[in-house]
């Protein structure tokens, strides 16, 4: 869904060699200069099309509808929705309801993208500690989670937790002197915080690993081992040599992880059964049920707008690089 | 979700020596600490994974149960007779089926030509259409399901018609299909292109004789992903369409909300809707390896 | 310009149609009765999951005695509740409107309101004399009818006859205090940690709402022509306090779950008894090898044969059940209501009662509680039940979820009764009066 550059570039780059981002100058000189105008311009035509019906157009009316009455009465009789001016968005600002929800998301998708990261690379680093065998187990049990489509990951860990038939009150019940049979762990919101962050972080650490490994594949071995000869130990060596080549690559998975996480809606949307209780809604399942529960399509678009504007504002650093990307291209 | 954005690119630029001295090197050595902890972790992250297997060989008394078996007393096969027979499975496995062939194979082709241009070509508004199509993606697709939703509806394509939703399913995997298409096209060396021109080659035979078929592996890999997404999709088809008009995974969230959770036969569809998606994961492996040898071609 | 013409053609459709039963030609109200060729023509009709797990052969038979009649097809589209609404605003928004769609008597106001449902000729269906109020009354504006009652349920004390009688409990409780004794030594006698008397989702507000109306308590009153919340009242606040502390004291369910799986769960036998529909109790004690196929066999769970039910006492129940009604748009209105008499009549009411669900009319209780002993408690909590408030926008109130996040923000201690309470009726006015 994300065409972001994720390890394709860097792995790709290196073979093809310099030569490769050069104009082509003389090949413009041999072919008709016209040509090289319209036909790249034919070539991508069906493909701008399709966006500009399916993406901008959307985005414009999302913007429009942000400042407009619709809502049943206008979905069903088609009357021409009226304009409110700012009142969508004066109800969703001073909606103490708006800013937990702001909050929460915000709060999940930080704690839930450095979990993930951090131990995406440990497990990383780990991968090539271990034996050939391990390894393969490692692999093995990582595709499997990555395979799984997310609905299905949410709804094991559903099952899972449940309080009446789920493993996990089973489990932490054995253990002595504790009483967990029937424990619900959507009780308190923060449990049932972690139960999610929990999903979330293991469904994203085979990403994490598998590339994050691939980039380490990258690192030097015979400066590791001029490091290792000139007297530095693990840490150094992993944070002048290692971290270095890792940035880029940790940038990248970084923001997709931040893209990702910050649209939470699977997870707590299944594990909360279609109606997630107010301390159990993110950003993107505050909006839809707001436009398609309450049949408020106004309201739900001021709140679509909002969420852009947070995630283009925490994306200002990635957003900057993309345009680098842009320019080198 | 950028599930061969990874895979891919690995296993296109191979380093083996780094690779295999290493892990040699390591396994001589057998860090007990470490193969102790990647077993753990191992077991610790397919542990769901094996939930699911298991709950759906379990017979209600067992998957109802609150003392739970960790291997089924009494395997039965009863909950996927169940999940096959279940109403409107059949039919939502049809529709998955379309909708996603169709929707990976238009964005290949639209995404394909729109690539071609990107990558080959040097021409004014090229880099604005890099822009885009990276940008694009920075806008989460859940917010714009309002706009889209009402003007699906207004083109009457939605309810019991798949159209809109496949419509949408093309232009979400697009930005991903011409990105990355564009990296596996601008991997083929120009001097391949031109050396071929000299040799008095069309520029369509450049494209049918060289760029197609060295893009092959590509192509796989991104119709694999795209294949992907679209199968796993199920909040933008559940708002547009109507039940006898969703795919598999739309169907299968809504058995969850059903008069509490069946959980063994909800188990069983949850494998019979993951099995394709699975598949194609091994499958990409495959072929990426064979692109590995194409790639040979570079010499 | 396709919609255009496609509503014209609707329009067109119900009035040629109207105009051809001839006996109410002084209304636009669709009539049952009259023949309709239907042959080639199909309509699509919308019923509950309910349905499809409860009862399949009745709507199997209905729908066959229509087909035999009118030769038209029929399309059964079984709904989920969760996303029914949802599904039923996108669809009405198009031009492929369902023909015949089910709602709940609590949900049908709003779409009667928005005018969403076509007029009906009540006279020409059966038993509409004697329709039960609490289904009827969802259906009636203006003294016009857009819906049709279809089936009814009352909410009854389902309970471990065997722990009660192990407990020197032989008889059903007949005051609340007696029920709440009895509980008492249901629980001394089962000290177990699993173990609750009574099971009780802390979710379920059609039981909480129950306490509150058992203390003269109300959800919503109308003052003029506005509404306003009434749960914060003394009384709505006491009942809620007896429900709760019930919860408390009695219940091992999960408080942040619904009513939606308890009889699943109860039939793990690890509480002495639970408040819920008539035919939950044949649901707890007996399931299908397949819950897919209403046809697979019976398998006996472990309260087998261990299960009686009574009315709770003191407590009224609240009129659960569903209308079917033909939308506005339904280009097919002549043979939907043709679908929905068959669909509704005495012979179709008797596989309901066969299937343990009350039938939608007075007349037919007292036969129902004779043909099926299962049904007699639940005839008899339907006589003493409530409605919900009379608005067209309850359903909003049921879709915002707003009584199920109050009674889980009291049961987990975020808010005290009163504040949450305050914070619902709040809620409630602002959806109501919206």
């Amino acid at each position: 869904m994300y065409a972001v550059d994720s390890p394709t570039t860097p792995a790709h780059r290196a073979p093809v060699g310099p030569g490769a981002n050069e104009p082509a100058p003389r090949r413009r000189k041999r072919r008709g200069k016209g040509d090289d105008v319209v036909l790249p311009w034919v070539l991508s035509g069906p493909a701008l099309l399709l966006l500009a019906i399916l993406l901008a157009y959307p985005v414009g009316r999302m913007l429009v509808l942000s400042f407009q009455k619709f809502e049943l009465k206008e979905l069903w009789t088609g009357a021409t929705p009226k304009w409110v001016g700012f009142d969508n968005y004066t109800a969703v600002l001073s909606d103490s309801a708006f800013w937990s929800v702001v909050q929460r998301t915000v709060l999940f998708t930080a704690a839930s993208v450095v979990l993930t990261v951090l131990l995406g690379l440990g497990v990383a680093l780990l991968m090539r500690r271990v034996g050939r065998v391990v390894r393969m187990a490692m692999i093995i049990a990582m595709m499997f989670v990555w395979a799984l489509p997310a609905l299905v990951q949410a709804q094991v860990f559903k099952m899972m937790t449940d309080s009446d038939v789920g493993v996990l009150n089973y489990l932490i019940d054995k253990l002595p002197g504790v009483e967990f049979q029937n424990h619900s762990w959507f009780y308190t919101p923060t449990q049932g915080w972690i139960v999610i962050t929990s999903c979330v972080v293991w469904a994203g650490i085979p990403f994490l690993a598998i590339t994050l490994n691939a980039g380490l594949t990258q690192v030097p071995k015979e400066l590791m081992e001029a490091a290792t000869v000139d007297g530095a130990n693990g840490w150094q060596s992993f944070r002048n040599i290692t971290l270095p080549i890792l940035k880029p690559l940790l940038v990248i998975v970084t923001t997709l992880s931040v893209i990702w996480n910050f649209g939470l809606f699977t997870q707590n949307w299944v594990m909360r059964d279609g109606k997630p209780e107010p301390e159990f809604q993110t950003l993107a399942t505050y909006s839809y049920v707001q436009a398609f529960g309450q049949n408020k399509y106004g309201l739900g678009s001021a709140i679509a707008v909002l969420t852009v504007i947070l995630l283009l504002g925490a994306m200002a650093v990635y957003i900057r690089q993309m345009f680098k990307i842009g320019e080198v291209d | 979700m950028a599930v061969v954005t990874a895979t891919a690119p690995r296993r296109r630029k191979p380093n083996p020596a780094a690779d295999g001295t290493m892990t040699v090197g390591r396994t001589r050595t057998g860090n007990l600490v470490a193969n102790a902890a990647g077993v753990i972790f191992s077991i610790v992250m397919f542990f769901p994974v094996y939930w699911v297997l298991i709950t759906s060989f379990k017979p209600q008394t067992e998957w109802s149960s609150f003392d739970p078996t960790f291997i089924p007393d009494a395997p039965t096969l009863d909950n996927f007779k169940s999940a096959f027979n279940a109403p409107l499975f059949k039919q939502s496995l049809v529709n998955g089926i379309v909708i996603t062939a169709v929707a990976v194979l238009a964005a290949l082709v639209v995404g394909f030509l729109a690539a071609l241009a990107v990558a080959r070509f040097r021409f004014y508004g090229r880099r604005a259409i890099i822009l885009v199509v990276l940008a694009v993606q920075l806008v989460p697709f859940i917010a714009l399901l309002i706009p889209i939703f009402l003007m699906l509806q207004k083109a009457e394509l939605t309810g019991s018609s798949i159209v809109g939703v496949t419509l949408v399913y093309v232009v979400l995997l697009l930005p991903y299909t011409v990105w990355t298409l564009r990296g596996f096209i601008a991997g083929i060396p120009r001097e391949l292109d031109e050396a071929a021109m000299i040799d008095g080659c069309t520029r369509g035979q450049v494209f049918w004789r060289i760029i197609l078929p060295l893009t092959g592996p590509g192509l796989v890999a991104t119709s694999v992903y795209g294949f992907i997404q679209a199968w796993n999709e199920f909040i933008i088809i559940n708002t547009l369409n109507d039940p006898e008009h969703q795919n598999l995974m739309a169907w299968l969230m809504q058995n969850q909300t059903s008069r509490g959770t069946y959980w063994g036969p909800l188990m069983a569809g949850a494998i019979i809707t993951s099995i394709p998606v699975v598949i194609f994961f091994l499958a990409v492996q495959r072929n990426i390896a064979s692109g590995l040898t194409a790639g040979a071609v570079k010499g | 310009m396709k919609r255009k013409f496609a509503v014209a053609a609707a329009l067109a459709a119900t009035l040629v149609g109207t105009a051809a039963c001839g006996g109410n030609s002084d209304d636009s109200s669709t009539s049952a009765n009259g023949a309709v060729d239907g042959k080639g023509k199909t309509i699509k009709v919308w019923l509950m999951v309910d349905a499809q797990s409860g009862w399949k052969d009745v709507v199997d038979d209905a729908s066959k005695r229509f087909t035999t009649a009118t030769g038209a097809n029929v399309t059964v589209e079984y709904q989920q509740w969760a996303n029914v609404l949802t599904k039923l605003d996108a669809s009405l928004a198009g031009t492929d409107v369902p023909d015949v769609v089910e709602l709940g008597n609590t949900q049908f106001p709003k779409y009667v309101d928005a005018g969403a449902f076509g007029e009906l000729d009540k006279k020409s269906f059966e038993n509409s004399d004697t329709w039960l109020p609490g289904l009827s009354g969802a259906c009636e504006a203006d003294g016009k009818t857009y819906c049709v009652p279809y089936y009814a349920g009352a909410r009854v004390l389902i309970y471990r006859k065997d722990l009660f009688e192990k407990a020197g409990v032989t008889t059903a409780p007949k005051t609340y205090d007696e029920f709440l004794a009895d509980a008492d030594k249901v629980a001394a006698g089962n000290k177990d940690s699993k173990f609750g008397a009574i099971y009780m989702p802390g979710r379920y507000w059609y039981a909480a709402m129950s306490w509150v109306k058992a203390n003269g308590g109300d959800i919503a009153k109308k003052d003029g022509d506005k509404w306003a919340g009434a749960l914060s009242s003394p009384e709505s606040q006491a009942g809620l306090q007896k429900w709760v502390d019930l919860v408390k004291k009695y219940s091992k369910a999960d408080v942040t779950k619904d009513e939606s799986d308890q009889y699943l769960v109860f039939s793990q036998g690890n509480a002495g008894a639970f408040y819920g529909n008539g035919w939950e109790q044949g649901s707890a004690e007996e399931v299908r090898k397949d819950p897919n196929d209403p046809a697979s066999a019976l398998v006996p769970t472990k309260v087998k044969g261990k299960l009686a039910a009574a009315p709770m006492p003191g407590i009224p129940s609240l009129l659960g059940g569903s209308n079917v009604g033909v939308p506005l748009k339904s280009k097919n209105a002549d043979l939907a209501a043709q679908w929905i008499k068959y669909f509704t009549d005495s012979t179709s009411m008797k596989g309901l009662v066969k299937a343990s669900a009350l039938p939608n009319a007075t007349a037919l209780l007292d036969a129902a509680a004779s043909d099926n002993p299962k049904l007699a408690v639940g005839a008899e909590a339907a006589k003493n039940s409530w409605a919900v408030p009379a608005s067209g926008k309850w359903a909003d109130v049921e879709k915002a979820n707003i009584l199920q996040n109050m009674l889980s923000d009291i049961l987990t201690g975020k808010k005290s009764l009163a504040d949450a309470t305050t914070a619902a009726d709040e809620q409630i006015a602002k959806t109501l009066n919206g």
